[in-house]
């Protein structure tokens, strides 16, 4: 189910001869094909998508915008903000390192091992895209937390935070991983192995290469979804001023005490990194369709 | 006449596809309209279908103005080069479908389906879906699919350019019977010169958005317009100032014939029942094609001295100057 | 293919199961665990808590909602994007993905700020004209609606490319009209990545948490969804309850989940 909520893995997949057949020339070049009854249906779609998205996130910027620049640094210095940030960053930032290490490796399992129960693990890498967050949180909690049966109680530190983003973004890298390694010819590794490669060889010059940019996709989601990750944090993480508090609970605690503005500019900071990863994901996309 | 295109044009972009193309198709005929790929001929294909419009110009079908018709009322059946089956319905339903979009009786629809089905010699598969069809047995099933409508003309595109070379033999032999049967008029696109003109009755030579030449399958083979169209008809080879086809050359092993050009035979393959001899002239290299009893009468080997000249009634064209 | 030795074989699987039974299997299992403490106690006290009655069946309603929207929008614009060429077309569909990777909380921001009855951009207006949207299921199903946005169309678009236009321009050359052909032809060949996208996008619009609790207001018994109320019961110390709220949506994910693994196969076809 995860290939529809991350998006890349149809985009870094190399496109198969059979599937799509190349389209003719003369379709991409026609500016305009819309009938009267598409145009039709276009203007009520983009009036919708209009008042439900675009207008929204345009306030958003407007709203940021209108305290000037002040407002972002008076925002932006608050301590306790700052605070919010470089944890939200540096957690997001040490969970999409593991991803790529732990995720690649999950890929590779999926698809090259074979073992029983192998298929259950398949279905559970996408159980934290099914599940509601704040379920995460209370899932968790139960391992994790006060009455751990581990002994281990993370809730509200640092480590807590850690662990929600984990579990929240466990899919991204295994799912957009996953289609290219199956979709990898083995001609080409038994090609390297005829030339004398050995494993090690074949696995950093050929494998590796090949899952790169499925890797650095599935990371941009990964870290895009954890700097934005609320719902799994609030039962976890306790939201510790300085100490467990992230960006979207800074945005959230903005909003309760009516200070709009101030939320808005923490807000627009959030946009810009998912605009930001959103450029470039489109750019890994296109390198790839280029290649394949 | 049944269909008539007027002054067609079509450009993308760039890019232009056909240049004030005119071409009248009589009606009852099977017409192919031959040429190298992305020369235009599917496009002028596309547009007497309706399924692609001309910049400019103007298709008239059976007497009514068809330019500005949407494919929907054009009254054409169109067979597409991948099949385009509906791949959720069965063979029947497949069949069925443009009668059943006409909200025809059902019995009625019931009938025809059956003697449609007889025709393409699929009644036995009418319950089975198109995935489990062969590739030739899906065309014959869009066949009768786009046949099920009674269209006045039918328009084929690349229709056996996706199937193997015995399938491909078999269906064309196939079309060619049921054409005689059916008796509406065909226009089918090929780039396989060997297809056109064992089928059709017309063939109109499309290359680089223009027509090249129109006319019968002899027409063309005996009286290439042009350098273009005999090399796209078949093999060509040059002879002195001639240009001309390789079996068209006459082979001695003793000079004598006034104006015989003097070579070497450098290679000598059998492929078949043929034998292929390049023969190494002064003004550069021959290809001759004989028959493997005219070469053993000759016993023709590399290294033999042989003197060349045109058969009479040969087919040539004059070479061009950079050739 | 490489064959990896039997060792590294063996850690590698271990990381990899090892790593997702302590994340997800063991504490979603604990859950589960929880709930049935006192057998089928804590599940019948919660179904007859009004509270979490009230909020499953204001849930479901919103869900509903949100999916037919998204269906009817996502289905329209995926043929626009595949079917058509029109200015702006890249930009579109690149804007489309854009609520994937927006925070939950950001959206709800976004649609309190037009939205709210007080210093809105519409939201005066509407509310003058008797149309509440904020803290009220309007704006609910707004926000569910923004972050399940995408789901049907990543699933319909590649469908779409891959069945290419063949079969439809075959059907309008047979006579059919444009609602014919999408009816007939179109429609059921899109059919298992329509049904695919619908059951994500399902899964999605119950569990959304942050966007609703911002534009509902959160108001007991009048705007609480089951996610909502899985946080206020938890933080009421009726943690058992909680549990059991959370046993349900647990169940519902999985069970969407298994629908999708059914599907799975079929669309490889």
């Amino acid at each position: 189910m995860t290939s529809a909520l991350i998006g890349a893995s149809e985009v870094a997949r190399p496109a198969s001869p059979e599937g799509r057949r190349p389209r003719r020339f003369r379709r991409s070049t026609p500016r305009n094909t819309l009938t009267r009854g598409a145009g039709l249906g276009l203007g009520i779609a983009m009036i919708w998508f209009s008042l439900l998205v675009l207008i929204p996130l345009s306030a958003v910027i407007a709203a940021a915008g209108s305290g000037g620049w002040d407002r972002y640094f008076s925002v932006l210095r608050n301590d306790q903000t700052w605070a919010a940030v470089t944890l939200t960053v540096g957690q997001a930032g040490i969970v999409t390192l593991v991803n790529i290490v732990i995720g690649t490796v999950i890929a590779w399992v999926l698809v090259r091992d074979q073992f029983w129960g192998k298929r259950l693990l398949d279905v559970i890498i996408d159980v934290p895209f099914a599940l509601p967050t704040i379920v995460a949180g209370l899932v968790l909690l139960s391992l994790y937390g006060p009455n751990s049966p581990l002994g281990i109680h993370w809730a509200f530190t640092e480590n807590a935070v850690a662990l929600a983003l984990a579990f929240v973004t466990l899919p991204f890298v295994v799912r957009t991983v996953q289609p290219v390694l199956e979709e990898l010819e083995a001609d080409v590794e038994e090609a390297a192995a005829s030339l004398g490669a050995s494993r090690g060889t074949i696995l950093r010059r050929i494998i590796l290469p090949s899952l790169a940019p499925a890797i650095a996709a599935g990371a941009a989601l990964s870290f895009a979804r954890a700097i934005s990750e609320y719902g799994s944090l609030v039962l976890l993480s306790g939201n510790r001023p300085f100490e467990t508090e992230v960006v979207s609970v800074r945005v959230l605690t903005f909003i309760e005490n009516g200070n709009n503005g101030s939320a808005a500019a923490l807000a627009s900071v959030m946009l810009f990194v998912a605009l930001v990863v959103i450029v470039a994901l489109d750019i890994v996309q296109r390198r790839v369709a280029r290649r394949g | 006449m049944s269909i008539e295109v007027t002054n067609v044009t079509k450009k993308f972009g760039d890019f232009v596809a056909l240049d004030d193309v005119s071409v009248s198709l009589p009606t009852g005929q099977l017409t192919a309209l031959l040429g190298p790929s992305g020369g235009g001929k599917s496009t002028l294909l596309r547009i007497i279908a309706g399924l692609d419009s001309a910049d400019s110009g103007t298709i008239n079908i059976e007497g009514t103005d068809a330019t500005r018709l949407p494919a929907q009322k054009r009254g054409v059946g169109f067979v597409f080069q991948h099949y385009a089956v509906f791949k959720h319905m069965t063979v029947a339903k497949n069949v069925a479908f443009g009668l059943e979009i006409r909200k025809r009786p059902k019995d009625e629809v019931k009938r025809r389906v059956e003697e449609l089905l007889e025709l393409v010699h699929l009644s036995q598969f009418s319950h089975r879906l198109p995935s489990q069809l062969s590739g030739g047995q899906r065309q014959r099933m869009a066949l009768a699919r786009a046949l099920a409508v009674e269209p006045k003309v039918l328009l084929l595109d690349e229709p056996f350019g996706a199937l193997d070379a015995k399938v491909r033999k078999e269906l064309r032999d196939w079309l060619r019977r049921l054409h005689d049967e059916v008796h509406v008029t065909t226009v089918f696109v090929t780039h396989d010169q060997e297809e056109a003109l064992e089928v059709a009755d017309e063939i109109v030579v499309i290359n680089e958005g223009r027509v090249e030449q129109i006319g019968t399958p002899d027409q063309l083979y005996d009286e290439p317009a042009n350098d273009f169209v005999m090399g796209f008809l078949g093999e060509v080879t040059q002879l002195g100032d001639v240009r001309l086809r390789p079996h068209d050359i006459e082979v001695a092993v003793t000079p004598g014939l006034a104006g015989a050009i003097e070579g070497t035979a450098t290679r000598v393959l059998r492929v078949g029942f043929e034998v292929r001899v390049t023969v190494a002239t002064s003004g550069g290299d021959v290809t001759v094609v004989l028959t493997r009893t005219h070469a053993r009468q000759l016993e023709l080997v590399e290294g033999t001295k042989v003197w060349l000249t045109a058969a009479s009634g040969a087919t040539t064209v004059p070479a061009m100057v950079a050739v | 293919m490489v064959d990896v030795s039997t060792p590294v074989k063996w850690l590698l699987r271990l990381v990899a199961v090892g790593y997702v039974f302590f994340l997800v299997a063991w504490p979603v299992g604990l859950v589960v665990q929880h709930t049935f403490d006192a057998g089928f106690d804590n599940l019948t006290e919660a179904l007859s808590d009004e509270q979490v009655v009230g909020a499953l069946q204001l849930t479901l309603m919103v869900a509903v909602w949100a999916v037919v929207i998204n269906l009817v929008f996502g289905v329209g614009i995926s043929l626009l994007l595949v079917r058509f060429e029109f200015p702006g077309k890249r930009v579109l569909s690149a804007l489309i993905d854009l609520p994937l990777s927006v925070s939950p909380v950001v959206v709800g921001l976004a649609l309190l700020l037009v939205y709210n009855g007080r210093d809105g951009w519409i939201g005066p207006a509407a509310e003058s004209a008797g149309f509440q949207i904020i803290f009220d299921s309007p704006g609910m199903i707004m926000a569910t609606c923004f972050v399940a946005l995408p789901l049907i169309i990543r699933e319909v678009v590649p469908v779409l490319h891959e069945i290419g236009d063949d079969q439809e321009q075959a059907a309008r050359s047979l006579g059919a009209s444009t609602r014919q052909t999408f009816w007939r032809i179109t429609l059921p060949s899109i059919k298992w990545a329509v049904v695919y996208g619908v059951v994500l996008s399902l899964a999605r619009s119950l569990g959304e948490f942050g966007a609703v609790k911002i534009v509902s207001g959160n108001i007991t018994g009048q705007t609480q969804t089951a996610t909502l109320v899985v946080e206020a019961k938890y933080q009421n110390f009726q943690q058992q309850t909680a549990y059991a709220t959370s046993f349900l949506l647990i169940l519902v994910s999985i069970a969407c989940l298994v629908v999708v693994a059914f599907l799975r196969p079929k669309r490889t076809h």
